[in-house]
């Protein structure tokens, strides 16, 4: 039988979390990807149900404050050219990330660091640019405790806003150890790494400014009559699904 | 062929000699050994347990007779919460992680977790979480909103004090540790397997953890979010689960939802029962087979029924609202759902059986405590199915059937196969056997006093007997079977006092185990007890399920999965098994040895998990203390909660750059 073949998959200890500061070769796996990847591979499934569990009270709650007439609304509020701006700010910086883990991997230690820095600067204008919107809500009377969209608004996009300072931070980490010499051609997983979370924190914020942003919410005179039944997203798509079976 | 070769050592680098298994206190706070790792979580978990149980006690005491005041009701509400948030969060839950961490390793061949240092830090993390929930008991504010916290109950109105804060904290940090640990065996059990260890060939308990992994990964972020919702209504003044809340004195209505919070609580609620079983099974399904002298029946069938109970598992969570209004429609969905998932679960029950129809059995305590589990879990199931009839439950809501159902679940479900986990690995473990009369003992007692206090809460349940309260009138007619429960609780106490004595006796005995005392297939048999560091000298090439008996008795006595044969149940195929096709096999060629180790190279001992522990311990102690009904501004923020985030740092960023050895 195959053993000859299999022993050359085998693995010594295989532990993966020397941050690529261990060996520089790391043993092989058992399915061939490196061990950290697959960790964020898992961590971002884990994370987009965190986003979930969010996007779901968002939209549970999602006109909620227009049918209770407690006043801001999300339509009086939502600035679309100015965060349709920033989103494309930091949609740019995944270019610049893919930039980035392409310089690591060529050896181009310069270009990785201007990438680097590039994707940190996009991002920080980025969060920057939230900043600016969030105290801008606030002086137009959005509070996280006045309605169901304030609170659900401030705490969504909020959690999303930690995820890329968090990313800046990881970003600027990197930059400081390419600088002092410590992220050679052969640790370009390291980067790799933190490109996958960055990534994902941009697709993220792509469905987030979908369903924030852009679907339109009814204007107040609008809504025919405030609806009695205050339904569940969640269980509203489950009768949704009764409905497909009925 | 031998089903375990060692022809070839792996080629390794030069590395250096390990050193010598260190001892004392520092040892172990800096440990990143899976297997001391998972002696730490056992031992926790039991203490815990310990813990757990007295409340029970307490609890039972108080319904021993009608009126009675033994505690006080706010007590007896503190009680039945921190019973059942110790007995699930601190004590099944870390029981089954102590098995992860110890045998998985061994089983697939590994010589250790992917991540050590996170694996430590997962540990660390569960006991900062186990540490705060009880701290609550020194401060007189015990959590005392039931284990499910529901809301209105859990706002600022009606819990003023720290009690739910505690709570919420407490868990929000444990779900922080079974995250952490989930990523990591989840990238262990796909990447570190030995050679040939393909996911076909891996041991059942292996794909048990597998499963319950994804479980946590996929079901800890909604209670997450829930608790930081919560947190928020409670710390910031936020009405995510409430439907008025109070800004600048005036009363408005927000629109919050209540139920908001059953729908995310229950979202990870039901994911959480099979979090809390799926390991359960695992552990039966490694002793069923080794003490029926026959390979598990089904294999592929049993790890297809694992994954569609936890995929099932994700859409069921209504059934425990069905007296929430949401409708016919809704309702009957549901109780759809909850009934299909009866199906998996039956089909692993009926593979027990099969499995052990026409072996040639033997009875150790571990297989009573297993066989204990297909026998209880099955009337758990049975009324499990029961309120899953949307009309039935409205009756059974609430009231103590529901109890004597998760109990079978729970305690006849996880707690038996826990037992019998530590019967069957306990020689691995600490190098020496169990008692087998006092472990019978143990068996009969807890079995009898397991039904008596459970099975007749099917009665008081159905008599009309409400949860959750404190006391009951003597015109009920409810006394006589409470007193039958109380009893039975005792008599769980005193098998339990039996097992910790003979655990005891066990360590302060002389007589070794030897490598494999039972005779199992599994390769954390294959080396000498308990193992050293190192797990294995030469990592093993794997060519069987079972690799052990194949090796032993030869490939036609385990199946190989090379040629496959179809396996069909009333004509039609549901599964394939695998046919052997080789001879006997030959002795494995040479047992691990304590010489020659000079090439494996482990990682060294690291002291930064502990501190990034600490600081997320100190982070959210800082919360609690100030008892700060603060608002949100970041200068008011607690400074010990500042300083733990500023430790926490300190330790990841420690850890990132520290060498791993
Ligand atoms: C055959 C599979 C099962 C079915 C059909 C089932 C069904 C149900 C239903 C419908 C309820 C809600 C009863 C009510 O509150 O009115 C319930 C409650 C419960 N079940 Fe199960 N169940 C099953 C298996 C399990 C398992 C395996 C566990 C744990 C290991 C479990 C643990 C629980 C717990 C803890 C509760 C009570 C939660 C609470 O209200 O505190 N169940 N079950
Ligand atoms: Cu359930």
């Amino acid at each position: 039988m195959a053993t000859a073949i299999e022993l050359e998959t085998s693995h010594g200890t295989g532990h993966g979390d020397d941050a690529g500061h261990g060996h520089a070769e790391h043993p092989p796996t058992s399915t061939g990807m490196d061990s950290r990847k697959l960790l964020m591979w898992a961590f971002l499934a884990s994370d987009t149900m965190f986003f979930g569990a969010l996007i779901a009270t968002y939209m549970t709650y999602r006109g909620r404050s227009e049918e209770l007439a407690v006043p801001p609304y999300p339509f009086d509020i939502l600035d679309i050219p100015y965060t349709s701006i920033s989103a494309f700010v930091l949609l740019m910086s995944s270019l610049t990330m893919v930039l980035a883990l392409s310089a690591i991997q060529r050896g181009n230690y310069r270009g990785l660091r201007v990438w680097l820095l590039a994707t940190a600067l996009l991002g920080s204008i980025f969060v920057g640019g939230q900043y600016f919107e969030f105290t801008e809500f606030y002086h137009e009377g959005l509070t996280l405790q006045g309605n169901m969209f304030g609170g659900s608004f401030f705490i969504l996009t909020g959690f999303h806003g930690t995820h890329v300072t968090i990313g800046i931070i990881w970003l600027m980490t990197l930059f400081v150890v390419s600088l002092r010499g410590g992220l050679s051609r052969e640790k370009s997983m390291n980067v790799e790494i933190a490109g996958l979370y960055w990534h994902f924190v941009d697709i993220v914020w792509i469905v987030i400014f979908t369903l924030v942003y852009l679907i339109p919410y009814e204007e107040v005179e609008n809504l025919a009559e405030p609806a009695a039944q205050g339904y569940l997203w969640l269980s509203t798509m489950a009768s949704y699904a009764g409905s497909l079976i009925r | 062929m031998a089903a375990i070769v060692h022809p070839q050592r792996v080629p390794a680098p030069a590395y250096a000699a390990p050193k010598p298994e260190a001892t004392g206190l520092w040892s172990w706070l800096t440990t990143i050994d899976h297997k001391r790792i998972g002696i730490l979580y056992g031992t926790s978990a039991i203490f815990f347990f310990l813990l757990g149980g007295l409340e029970a006690l307490i609890i039972r005491t108080q319904l021993i007779r009608p009126e009675n005041s033994l505690v006080s009701d706010q007590r007896y509400n503190e009680l039945f919460t921190m019973h059942g948030t110790t007995m699930i969060f601190l004590a099944i839950m870390p029981m089954s992680a102590a098995f992860f961490n110890y045998i998985v390793p061994l089983q697939i061949g590994a010589r250790d977790v992917a991540f050590p240092r996170l694996n430590a830090f997962s540990y660390w993390v569960f006991l900062a979480g186990g540490i705060i929930l009880n701290l609550s008991w020194f401060f007189n504010m015990v959590p005392d909103t039931g284990w499910y916290g529901y809301a209105p109950l859990t706002s600022i109105m009606f819990s003023p004090a720290d009690n739910v804060d505690f709570w919420a904290l407490g868990i929000q940090v444990l779900g922080l540790a079974s995250l952490a640990a989930a990523f990591n065996f989840i990238v262990t059990i796909i990447n570190l397997r030995a050679p040939g260890m393909t996911m076909m060939r891996l041991p059942i308990f292996t794909w048990a953890t597998l499963i319950v992994n994804v479980l946590i990964a996929m079901a800890f972020p909604a209670i997450t979010i829930a608790l930081a919702l919560l947190s928020f209504d409670r710390f910031v003044g936020t009405s995510f689960f409430s439907a008025y809340n109070l800004v600048d004195g005036n009363l408005i209505t927000t629109g919050g939802d209540p139920l908001l919070w059953q729908h995310l609580f229950w979202v990870f609620g039901h994911p959480e029962v099979y979090i809390l079983v799926l390991p359960a099974f695992g552990i039966v399904s490694e002793i069923i087979p080794t003490f029926a002298r026959k390979p598990l029946f089904g294999y592929a069938v049993m790890v297809y029924a694992l994954a569609a109970i936890a995929f099932l598992g994700f859409g069921v969570w209504v059934h425990h609202m069905f007296t929430t209004g949401l409708g016919p429609t809704v309702d009957s969905v549901f109780a759809g759902t909850t009934m299909l998932i009866a199906i998996p679960t039956g089909v692993k029950i009926l593979n027990w059986v099969a499995t052990m129809w026409g072996g040639s059995m033997v009875f150790p305590t571990a297989m009573l405590f297993a066989i204990g589990l297909v026998s209880q879990f099955t009337i758990g199931g049975l009324s499990g199915v029961m309120h899953a009839v949307v009309p039935v439950d409205q009756q059974h809501n609430d009231s103590y059937f529901v109890v004597a159902h998760f109990h079978y679940v729970l305690f006849g479900g996880s707690i038996f196969a826990i037992f019998a986990g530590i019967y069957y690995w306990w020689p691995k473990i600490s190098g020496h056997l169990l008692d087998e009369r006092l472990g019978k003992m143990h068996f009969w007692l807890q079995f009898i006093g397991f039904n008596m206090t459970f099975f007749p809460m099917h009665f008081l349940g159905l008599a009309g007997m409400p949860r959750r309260y404190s006391s009951y009138g003597e015109e009920s007619g409810w006394w006589f079977w409470n007193v039958v429960a109380s009893i039975g609780a005792y008599l769980i106490a005193i098998s339990i006092l039996l097992f910790l004595y003979n655990v005891a006796r066990s360590l302060r005995d002389s007589r070794r185990a030897g490598d494999n005392p039972w005779d199992a297939g599994t390769l954390e048999w294959a080396m000498s007890s308990p193992p050293p560091v190192y797990n294995f000298r030469d990592i093993p090439v794997v060519t069987h399920r079972d690799p052990l008996w194949a090796e032993k008795y030869g490939s036609h006595a385990v199946p190989a999965d090379e040629g496959t044969l179809d396996v069909t149940l009333g004509g039609a195929k549901v599964g394939e098994a695998d046919v052997a096709d080789e001879d006997p096999g030959k002795q494995i060629e040479h047992r691990m040895d304590t010489d020659d180790t000079h090439d494996i190279h482990m990682p060294n001992p690291s002291f930064y998990p502990l501190v990034a522990a600490l600081g997320i311990f100190l982070a959210a102690l800082g919360l609690l203390v100030n008892n700060p009904w603060i608002t949100f501004q970041l200068l008011s923020l607690p400074s010990l909660s500042v300083l733990g985030l500023l430790i926490m740092i300190f330790g990841i960023y420690g850890w990132s750059f520290e060498p791993a050895g």
